[in-house]
Order: structure tokens, then sequence, then C-alpha cells
């Protein structure tokens, strides 16, 4: 048997595993999406009426337009904090470097649950964050805007979301050539100069890559906006939960959530062809 | 670089870590404070929360079902994920692009969305929900952490090593079974601890297809919905601690023999 044979049979459990597990529930939502529903009853015959229901509902449209933009805050907010913490990592740290990369990702090992649980217990009203300063004397009166707003549903997604930030742009700082930025700086460059011209541009693809990756969490994500968002929590995701739960309208759920994949689809397309591009890419898929 | 940046990186590093680690080491604070409230000052010590929830019969129930998840899901992820890096690293599969981008969709796509297209399937399907379905739920979102840190361990192994074998005779099973296989051995272990990990912490996807038997991070969910209490925190730093504890083995696995 041939190598190519042989790569090809340990292949095949896994495409059949994904494909069942994955693909085909995917499938079914597609195929739900077009369906539509009579009180209690599912009727299976194909119309548009959902996607149109979609289209038309400022409500929907707003919420998804939301879970993109507020994705993308935190990939830019993750991005500029990120890119010190890599270059400190890859360019400063001679031994223990691991150390550091371990230490960025034990937070992530706690759970979903656990962490969004500490930050109520650090944010809340009557929390530890308030009443430290109470106590200590620089505020009188707690800050109730600490916990249940937006800001409070940002650093939490940030919180969650830097370590995969700072692992993408890490792999790019590891092979970025420090010749370059020193031949830069003889040249003439200061040091905003040499990073916008230089740094940035070489460190693209981890900046890609590690942001693909926070973007499709941080647009997934209801859990966090439903528990320290408070009233602001209402996401695309939970407004598709509910028509899953409670109001049934599973075929309407499914043309949601099937707008929100394509819309998805379409970045990840964008940033495949961005990172096709890039040397290091097309030596993990290799054979070209 | 000018003189300050050599202060202000390092102190800059030095803030984002504590971030990191500022909530988890709030619950560790509070877990063993002596009141029922999260606020300072501190009331005193107390192991009180942590022999709350050690003598809690409906956590312990929880912590069980987790682990009979967790065991199964883990060892399948981890012989997958073996599967699948040895095609994508070992072998010229023909589809090779195409396979990579599939063993990356289970991570790709939003769990929530995932979840529901799932509960779909089953209920068309009119497959009950069980610790199966969520045996088989986690194993395929977890494969992809699993296949690339198998993969990263692999893709280190220098191939001439074991065409070297094929010169001194060794049949193709025979070269995998002793040259690839102890080489590619700690990855498996290291991915075997990861998914363990990522399997007891898994919230969203489990919370979805479970039944009746529900794990851990679905009873403390439901807990944490109604009401925050220093026994939640406790039970928090005991799963902090045990994932640690997990992943701390993997990694010193993983990284005994990289040098």
């Amino acid at each position: 048997m041939s190598r190519t044979a042989i790569g090809n049979w340990l292949a095949a459990p896994i495409v059949a595993a994904i494909a069942t597990i994955c693909l085909a529930p995917l499938a079914i939502l597609f195929l739900f999406s077009f369906f539509s529903v009579d009180f209690v009853n599912i009727v299976k015959e194909p119309t548009f009426k959902n996607y149109w229901t979609i289209a038309s509902s400022s409500t929907y449209r707003g919420l998804i337009a939301q879970a993109f933009l507020s994705a993308l805050v935190v990939v830019c907010i993750t991005g500029v904090i990120g890119h010190p913490v890599a270059y400190f990592i890859a360019k400063r740290v001679k031994s223990a470097k691991s150390a550091f990369l371990v230490l960025l990702l034990v937070p992530l090992y706690t759970g979903d649950l656990v962490r969004i649980f500490a930050w109520r217990v650090l944010l809340g009203t009557e929390g530890a964050l308030n009443t430290l300063l109470l106590w200590v004397g620089v505020i009188d009166v707690p800050i109730e805007a600490l916990l249940f707003s937006p800001l409070a549903t940002h650093v939490v997604l940030v919180y969650n979301f830097l370590p995969f930030m700072v692992l993408g742009l890490w792999l790019s700082y590891e092979s970025l050539d420090d010749h370059l930025l020193e031949a830069a700086g003889d040249l003439g460059a200061s040091g905003m100069s040499a990073f916008r011209r230089v740094t940035f541009p070489l460190t693209a693809p981890g900046l890609i890559a590690g942001g693909l990756m926070v973007f499709v969490m941080a647009v997934g994500e209801y859990l966090t906006p439903q528990l320290v968002g408070g009233a602001s929590g209402i996401t695309i995701i939970s407004a598709i939960n509910d028509l899953f739960g409670t109001a049934f309208d599973w075929p309407l759920g499914s043309a949601i959530a099937w707008t929100m994949l394509a819309i998805l689809g379409f970045f990840f397309a964008a940033s495949a062809v961005v990172l096709g591009r890039t040397n290091w890419a097309r030596a993990v898929v290799g054979g070209e | 670089m000018q003189v300050p940046t050599k202060v202000a990186l390092p102190g800059f590093i030095g803030l984002i870590y504590a971030f990191m680690y500022l909530p988890v080491l709030v619950v560790l604070i509070f877990s063993f404070n002596n009141s029922e409230v999260f606020a300072f000052p501190l009331q005193g010590f107390t192991l009180q929360w942590y022999l709350d929830v050690l003598s809690d019969a409906r956590l312990a129930k929880g912590f069980g079902i987790t682990m009979m998840v967790a065991l199964p899901v883990s060892i399948l992820s981890t012989l997958m994920g073996a599967l699948a890096a040895l095609a994508l690293t070992r072998f010229a599969t023909s589809f090779r692009r195409f396979f990579l981008v599939l063993l990356l969709i289970p991570f790709l796509i939003p769990k929530a969305i995932l979840a529901m297209a799932q509960l779909i399937l089953l209920s068309e399907l009119g497959v009950e929900r069980s610790l199966i379905t969520v045996i088989t739920a986690q194993t395929v979102i977890i494969l992809p952490f699993a296949s690339l840190i198998i993969a990263s361990v692999l893709i280190r192994i220098d191939p001439r090593l074991e065409e070297a074998a094929a010169d001194l005779g060794a049949s193709r099973f025979s070269a995998f079974r002793r040259v690839t296989m102890p080489l590619m051995k700690n990855g498996m272990m290291a991915a075997f601890f990861i998914a363990f990990v990522l399997s007891t912490s898994e919230f969203v996807l489990t919370s979805f297809v479970s039944g009746r038997e529900q794990p851990l991070s679905v009873l403390v969910a439901s807990d944490f919905r109604f009401n925050i209490a220093p026994t939640l925190d406790a039970l928090a730093i005991l799963i902090v601690v045990g994932n640690l504890a997990l992943v701390a083995i993997g990694e010193l696995i993983r990284l005994r023999d990289k040098y």
C-alpha cells in the first residue's frame, strides 16, 4: 500500500466522525431554515419566509451587527495588548519561555463558568472591588456600572480570549528576524516607524490567525454577556437560544444561525486568502 | 530601543499577567473567608465552604458523571487525534488541505449553534439525550485540540528515522511500532490530559445535549444563576486545582524530551 493510501485510510474514520457529528447536524439545520412553524408543528415545505423575517427585522439585523462589531472590538483590543506581550515573550525572555506561555494559558483551563463566576465576585456592586475601594476610602458609594454593563462584558471577553491572540502573534514574532529591526533602525527609522513598516506587516499572519480565533469565539459567546452584561446581555446567540427553547421556532432559529455561519464563512475565506499568501501557512499545509 | 521602554515593557507585561490572575486570586481569597458575602474587609479564615462542598451528595454525583464523560472523551479524542495527526504529518494524504480545514471546523463553528444543530438532528432521529450524546459531542469539539497537540510533536520527529529503520530491514509496521510510536507517545499523553481538562470544563454543548444525568459543569451553572455563595468559590478553586494538576502533568510529559 502506498503512503498516500495509508494516509487516506487513517483520515477516513476522522472524516466520517466529523461528517456525522458536526456536518450532518449543520446540514439539517440548513434544511430547517427553509421550514416554517404552525403553532406547535413544524411545516416541512420550503419557504424563504425566515430569511425574509431576519432581513426585515431591525432587531435581528441590529443584534447580528452587534455580535460582529463587538467581536471586532474584542479582536482590536486583544491585538493591541497582545503585540507587546508576544514581543516580550518571543524576543526578551531568554530562558523559561515556555513557562511564560504556560502561565498565560493557565487561566484558560479554569473553564468558562468559573471565570465568569470569578468576575461576578470581583465586579459586583457588593463585590470585592467595590467593597475594597469603599474600605480603603477611595470611593464613598459603590460604582454600580462595574458589573452588568457592556463594559463588564468586554473586559471579560478580552480576558477570555487574550491568550489566543498572544499565541498567534507569538508564533509570528518567533519567526521574525531581529536583524530586520536593527536594519530599520540603522536606516534611520524611529521605533514607531520601524513597527509600522517592518514589525507589523511581518507579524500580520499571526495577527490574522489569532484574530480569527478570537473573532470566532467572541461571535459565538453568549454566556458572558448573559451573566455579566445585565440588560445589555441579549445577544444574537441568546436570541437563537430562545427560539429553540421557549419560543419554539426552530426554523427561524436555524435561519439566523445559518446567516451567522454564512457571515463567519466569509471572514474565514478572506483570512484564508490572506494567510495562504504567507510562507509559513504554505509550510503548514505543505506540498506546494 | 530607548531607555523608558526597558522599564515600561516589563511593567506592562506584569500588569497583564496580574490581570489574568486577578479573578482567580479573588476567588481563592474568598473561598477561605468566614462570611456569606464577598466583601472587604475579610472576616477571618475558615474551611467551612470546602467542607460543605465535599459533603454535598448532589455535587458528588455530578462529579462522578463528569468523570464518566471525561474518561471516554479523552481516550477517544486522543486516539482519533493520533490518526488525524499521522495523516496530516506523516502521510501524503491526497486531500490534505481539505482534511486540515475539516479538522478545524468543529473549533470554528460557534458551540451554541453546533449544539442546536445537534439537538435538531437528535430529535429528528428520535435519539434520547444521554451521556452517549454528551460524549460524542464533546469528542468532536476536542478533536481539533488533540490533533494539533499530537501533530506538533510528530512534526518535530525526523522522517529519516523511519527511513533508516526501513533501510535496516524493518517492515513499515514494525518501523512505526518501534520508531514513531515511542516518539509520539508523549504527545498523546499530553493530548489526553488537555482533552480531559477541556471535557470537564466544557459547558455550552454539554448543557444542550445532556439528558437527565447532569455533569458537574451543568449543576454549577444552575446554582450560579440563582445565587452566588462562598461554597461555589470553594468548588471553583477545587476545579481549578484539579485542572491545573492535570495540565501540569500533561505539560511535563510533553516537554520532558523536547530538548
